[in-house]
């Protein structure tokens, strides 16, 4: 029995289902167990008249619980599976299996490797020989039956290919078999391909039995036609094959590392099989898409490979006179070059000699050239140049003098009178003119005529019956100003005035921008790739010569090619070169998959949809008659009657914390029951571990430390903080810690500055990188640093930070004294490691002494004390007038005897720790201002050296 | 671990209970100051014999008369004026208070709300008392155990005593012959036997003279009757038990039941003159002591 892919092995036992109720009875009549409770007033209620016994039920959830319990055993003793395997066949004899392994099923090849390995396995189990057939393979597919266990590893490495099936060649093949097939298994793509009516003949004449059509019951199958370069747009045909519902997407475009340029959406409207998606992009990007594919549809048919033809153009100036170089806005070319260098590559003319020239840009593979002002074509030139023309190149020719003067000039679209017309001369009737319109089928279509272009000379066309036609922009006077015309595959373009500024200001206009840039973006053809295989075959074949045998069997070696999902791969050992130039056309096939033939720098795409591509649907019609259609598996079989069986453990485990809460073991434990509390605890415990258990979750302990010091780093970074050194010696740290909160405060109330609460750091692990100041102060008891620490310390104060080292010895000697104190000895150990520059008491003068409050002693708790710095550079320099030294930055080290931390410091609340010595109040303040002054010196640096100057610069800006 | 809401401990004799009463007891002062602010005086009056005598407090300064020892001349307040005074004590006497705790199974109960069991609360309160008394120069006394003992460290011999003689459990009033008149006695217990049977020996004692203190020690789980569901209770004194499929149906009579016997036993007091004292092993020793101490002073607090 099955519902909804639900089947039991073991159905029989859902019988068991019946004793349910009886089960539910049994549970309501038992009472629970009574809790046993000692209480001394027992007598008391031996008083009370005994109310009639009626047993507590158990609660009906515990009920419900436990008949759920009992029925999921049930349900899981009779073994269900979910998809579980039935056999379809029902034929003899051997058997057929088509797979459908072209374009169009890579999207959900998984479900068709399901499905075919379901029906070799049904096969093997009922011992029937087998044939597979791989559709993509045509005349080679093999239509021997063997063993279908052989088979089965056969189809588990097989994989879609992008290429269109053969149905004729192997319907032929089918028919040509030997064997008249008691099964025939059709995995179908739901595509009513080319020949697919050949095919089914074949199939309805080699069954002797059943059809089984496999394929999926909707048909979401999207292909991507030629793409179109329009001037503005790129033009992504989507098409499909059923005409059914509103349905839409995005399709994607890639450049070649496969970075996204775009998306463009499209939307089947109700009845469309073909639609637009369009990628409105700038020039310069379009001419970076190599890949447009389908969003989320893997098949090798959704995916457009894009080669030269759409790539950036290559552009050849060449201009008539000499160019001159060091009048750069005379020479016609400067505007052109720079009208175009945005949007293409320009090649400039690199000696006078046309014909050399031309041949140059042509071996260069341009795709336009643009002749400024060149009357007469040399004869050489001439012939490479209509040979190009026909093969799709793009010329645009400007006039000029020595244009006007030409005569038979064959490269023109419109024959043009001999002379150029000059307007608003002196000798002149005529006004200049202004351009009027630009033609509507023209690819200057669209652009704003621009207003201020006055046209004062220009080459005039012969009128003609087709000069309309040709004219692409026109003046007032209706004579043209561009005129175009067809050249073979290629396009000739005349602009009727010169590329400089002499006969009109267009070149100066922004509109000659945009036309020469609609210009070159539609002046494809084919000539790049056509040249490009002539140029391909010409570095291989040594003796050929490219442009007179054009015609000649070209040979493009794979450079990349789809695989049947649509992606990118190298090629393998059987893809094959392209061969070109054969007459026929080329097929996509197995040899000659799609994608990138050629060289890396010059290749062409080869695409397995090209113009007006159709798909279409196969009908129930066109199946062979009596043919059964199923659908395609998805899934493997699941049994989950082990999951069953745990749900039911996890049940019983809910109903055991259930009964234990009725008996009070869960109940919140109050006034201290401690072993309540534990056995509560244990089955917490327990209930926790569940879910370890089951997610086996990692550790996370490890990382926990250094995440936290990330975070104490990261709040260091947002607020200014003074650190000192964690001696060790707790009594030290306390008074540093005290100490620098005193200063804080009262750097907070005193200044704008509002640093944070200090922090202690370990300068062996801490960074020290976000703190201006360290404050160290030397204790005999602490342990000397290592050399590894004194390096960071180093790097701390190359880098810019200030230590402040505190001695607290002055009562006793004091550092820069004679008397050598135990602290000094062990300063001088600690600073023994680091390079440090030589000293000198603060001077009179030194920014110290004045960067907020003007001082002149550094007291701490101690008095007389000095407080040492760098010596500032340059002492023969300094004179005795300058208010302050031009310190450069700030001292890397500060040292003084003091004990400045013990002074600073403060209680909780607010009363200083420590008597100054001598007990003077003045001190202590002397005290704080000496620390704002160290703090501010090591802020701001020689900014309040400069600030000292202020008087002076103003008097000299003039104040 | 614990299912039920109610435990039996084990006896606390001799296990700490002193020192946790001297704890007491060594707060007991503090509670003073406190209860001094409600009723002026606790303890300057207590027994005192409003006339001069010997004793310790002072009581008034008189002149001297011709013939007193010089050594009783208060010579700072002579001082102060021309003629000469000597300073008076007031005369005080020492009373006798008897002390008596239950030991019955029923007192070593003790539920979840509460901190300690009914015995060891009783003992503490009863040890702590003595302590108060003794330091006061009273004579302290436990039924059956010792006679009145006035010293400094009765609470110290009378636990000594205890320890060693460990008292009948069967017994739940306390042995009234040695008893002589206008003393007092203080008997701690939870009065769970038979109210009649209580208030039988109450009167047989208040017959001789004596004025006697109840303090009724409770459980609160006594009071509350927390039980919910199918519940068995066992008597720990007799062992019955009982069963009842929904406790919470009861909860109402029980209680209801429970205050009434409270209620007849403070009646009765009250006809005698005795103080009746409630107390739950869930609150404060220190506030039965007070409370105790207060009554004793005479006080109706």
């Amino acid at each position: 029995m099955s519902l909804f892919g639900l089947s039991f092995a073991a159905p029989a036992l859902l019988f068991g289902l019946l004793a349910l109720p009886l089960i539910w009875w049994l549970l309501r009549l038992t009472p629970p167990r009574p809790r046993e409770e000692v209480f001394p007033p027992t007598r008391i209620l031996a008083e009370i008249e005994k109310q009639e016994e009626t047993p507590a039920n158990s609660p009906w959830w515990l009920t419900l619980l436990r008949l759920l319990m009992a029925g999921l055993i049930v349900l899981a003793l009779a073994e269900p599976i979910l998809n579980a395997r039935e056999d379809q066949t029902s034929g003899t004899g051997p058997a057929l299996i088509m797979l459908d392994d072209t374009w169009s099923t890579g999207a959900d090849w998984d479900a068709r490797v399901v499905t075919t390995q379901r029906y070799l396995e049904e096969f093997a189990a009922a011992g029937r020989p087998v044939a597979l057939a791989f559709s993509s393979l045509g005349a080679r597919a093999d239509f021997t039956p063997g063993a279908a266990s052989e088979l089965q590893p056969l189809v588990a490495a097989s994989e879609p290919q992008p290429v269109q099936p053969d149905n004729l060649a192997l319907a032929a093949s089918l028919t040509a078999s030997e064997v008249a097939f008691g099964t025939i298994v059709l995995l179908s793509s739901g595509l009513n391909e080319t020949n697919a009516p050949e095919l089914m003949a074949a199939i309805t004449a080699k069954s002797a039995g059943e059809v089984i059509v496999v394929r999926a019951e909707t048909l979401t199958t999207r292909a991507l036609g030629q793409l179109e370069n329009r001037p503005d747009v790129l033009v992504a045909p989507v098409v499909r094959a059923t005409n059914g519902d509103t349905a839409a997407g995005t399709v994607g475009a890639f450049d070649r590392q496969g970075r996204l340029l775009g998306q463009a959406p499209f939307s089947f409207s109700a009845g469309d099989t073909v639609t637009n998606a369009e990628f409105a992009l700038p020039v310069e990007l379009r001419n970076d898409i190599a890949r447009v594919e389908i969003n989320g549809s893997s098949t090798a048919g959704a995916v457009q490979l894009l080669d030269e033809r759409f790539r950036r153009r290559r552009v050849g100036l060449i201009a008539g006179g000499n160019a001159d170089r060091d009048q750069p806005l005379l020479s016609p070319l400067y505007f052109i070059s720079n009208a175009l260098a945005p949007f293409s590559d320009v090649r400039e003319a690199d000696s006078a000699n046309v014909v050399e020239t031309v041949e140059r840009f042509l071996n260069e593979r341009i795709s336009t050239l643009v002749l400024a002002d060149i009357g007469r074509i040399p004869t050489a030139a001439e012939t490479q140049l209509r040979e190009w023309l026909d093969n799709g190149g793009t010329l645009i020719r400007f006039a000029g003098p020595r244009l006007a003067a030409a005569e038979d000039d064959e490269l023109v679209p419109v024959t043009l009178r001999r002379g150029g017309r000059s307007l608003g001369g002196t000798l002149t009737w005529g006004t200049p003119q202004k351009i009027v319109s630009f033609e509507a089928d023209s690819p200057f279509a669209g652009i704003q005529v621009p207003e201020d272009v006055a046209v004062t000379r220009q080459v005039l066309a012969e009128p003609g019956i087709d000069l309309r036609d040709k004219t692409w922009a026109s003046l007032e006077d209706g004579t043209p100003l561009v005129s175009a015309a067809r050249f073979g595959k290629g396009t000739v373009i005349l602009f009727h005035v010169t590329a400089d500024a002499s006969w009109s200001n267009l070149p100066l206009s922004g509109a000659f921008v945009d036309m020469l840039r609609r210009i070159v973006a539609v002046s494809n053809g084919s000539v790049a790739t056509e040249q490009l295989r002539s140029q391909t075959v010409s570095a291989s074949a040594e003796n050929t010569d490219a442009s007179t045998t054009p015609q000649a069997v070209i040979s493009l070696p794979p450079l990349q090619v789809l695989d049947g999902s649509g992606r990118l791969t190298g090629p393998g050992s059987d893809v094959r070169p392209l061969e070109t130039g054969t007459g026929t056309a080329i097929n996509v096939s197995l040899e000659n998959p799609p994608g990138l033939y050629g060289t890396n720098d010059a290749f062409a795409a080869l695409n397995l949809f090209g113009e007006n591509a159709q798909l279409t649907a196969l009908s129930d019609s066109d199946l062979p008659a009596g043919a059964r259609t199923v659908g395609y598996v998805e899934a493997e079989p699941f049994p989950f009657r082990a999951w069953l069986f745990a749900a039911a453990l996890l049940l019983l485990a809910l109903d055991c914390l259930a009964v234990l809460w009725m008996a009070g073991a869960l109940r919140l434990p109050r006034f201290g029951s401690a072993a309540r509390l534990r056995g509560a605890s244990v089955i917490l415990a327990s209930m926790l571990a569940l879910p370890l258990f089951l997610a086996s979750a990692p550790a996370f302990a490890q990382t926990a430390s250094s995440d936290a010091n990330a975070v104490i780093d990261f709040e260091n970074t947002l607020k200014t903080r003074i650190a000192y050194v964690r001696t060790g010696v707790s009594s030290v740290d306390a008074i540093s810690r005290k100490g620098l909160t005193g200063l804080t405060q009262f750097i907070a109330s005193r200044t704008s500055l509002e640093p944070g609460p200090p922090v202690a750091v370990d300068i062996s692990t801490d960074e020290l990188a976000f703190y201006p100041l360290l404050y160290w102060p030397i204790s005999t008891d602490a342990p000397l640093p290592d050399s590894e620490t004194m390096a960071r310390i180093d790097a701390f104060m190359k880098r810019g930070g200030s230590v402040l080292f505190d001695t607290r010895d002055q009562i006793s000697g004091g550092f820069g004294s004679s008397r050598l104190t135990p602290e000094t000895q062990r300063l001088r150990e600690i600073l023994a490691t680091l390079d440090i520059p030589p000293l000198e008491p603060v001077p009179e003068n030194h920014v110290l002494t004045r960067a907020f409050y003007l001082l002149n002693v550094f007291p701490g708790r101690y008095l007389d004390g000095r407080l040492w710095v760098e010596t500032s550079q340059r002492e023969d320099e300094q004179d005795a007038d300058r208010p302050a030294r031009a310190g450069d930055g700030v001292s890397s080290i500060l040292i003084t005897a003091n004990d400045m931390a013990a002074a600073w410091a403060v209680e909780p609340d607010g009363a200083p720790s420590l008597p100054i010595v001598p007990p003077n109040p003045t001190q202590r303040v002397y005290a704080y201002r000496t620390g704002v002054n160290i703090i501010m010196y090591t802020l701001t640096g020689n900014y309040k050296s400069d600030q000292v100057h202020i008087p002076a610069l103003l008097e000299r800006l003039g104040q | 671990m614990a299912l039920t809401i109610g435990t039996q401990t084990d006896s606390d004799f001799g296990t700490g209970v002193l020192a946790r009463a001297r704890m007491r007891a060594a707060l007991v002062p503090d509670l003073l100051v406190e209860a001094q602010r409600i009723a002026n005086t606790v303890v300057s009056g207590w027994h005192g014999r409003k006339r001069r005598g010997s004793g310790d407090s002072f009581w008034q300064f008189r002149p001297y008369d011709v013939g007193e020892s010089m050594a009783r001349i208060d010579w700072r307040r002579s001082a102060r004026d021309d003629s000469v005074f000597v300073r008076d004590q007031e005369w005080e006497a020492a009373h006798t208070v008897w002390v008596w705790a239950d030991n019955s199974p029923s007192m070593l109960y003790r539920s979840e709300a509460a901190a300690v069991s009914k015995q060891s609360r009783a003992l503490v309160l009863a040890f702590a008392l003595t302590e108060v008394l003794s330091r006061s120069g009273e004579r302290v006394g436990w039924p059956g155990v010792t006679n009145p003992i006035a010293s400094r460290r009765a609470a110290e011999r009378i636990a000594a005593e205890i320890s060693m003689a460990n008292p009948s459990a069967e017994v739940a009033f306390p042995a009234t012959e040695g008893l002589r008149g206008r003393s007092e006695l203080v008997i701690f217990s939870d009065f769970l036997e038979p109210v009649d049977n209580t208030i039988a020996k109450i009167n047989a004692v208040a017959r001789q003279g004596i004025r006697g203190t109840l303090v009724h020690i409770i459980d609160p789980a006594e009071h509350t009757f927390p039980f919910r569901g199918r519940t068995e209770f066992r008597d720990p004194e007799t062992g019955s038990t009982l069963t009842f499929g929904r406790a919470e149906t009861i909860s109402s009579a029980y209680i209801n039941r429970f205050r009434a016997r409270q209620d007849v036993l403070a009646e009765r007091c009250r006809k005698l003159g005795w103080n009746h004292l409630v107390h739950t092993t869930d609150t404060l020793a220190s506030t039965a002591l007070v409370a105790v101490h207060t009554r004793l002073s005479g006080m109706r607090g």
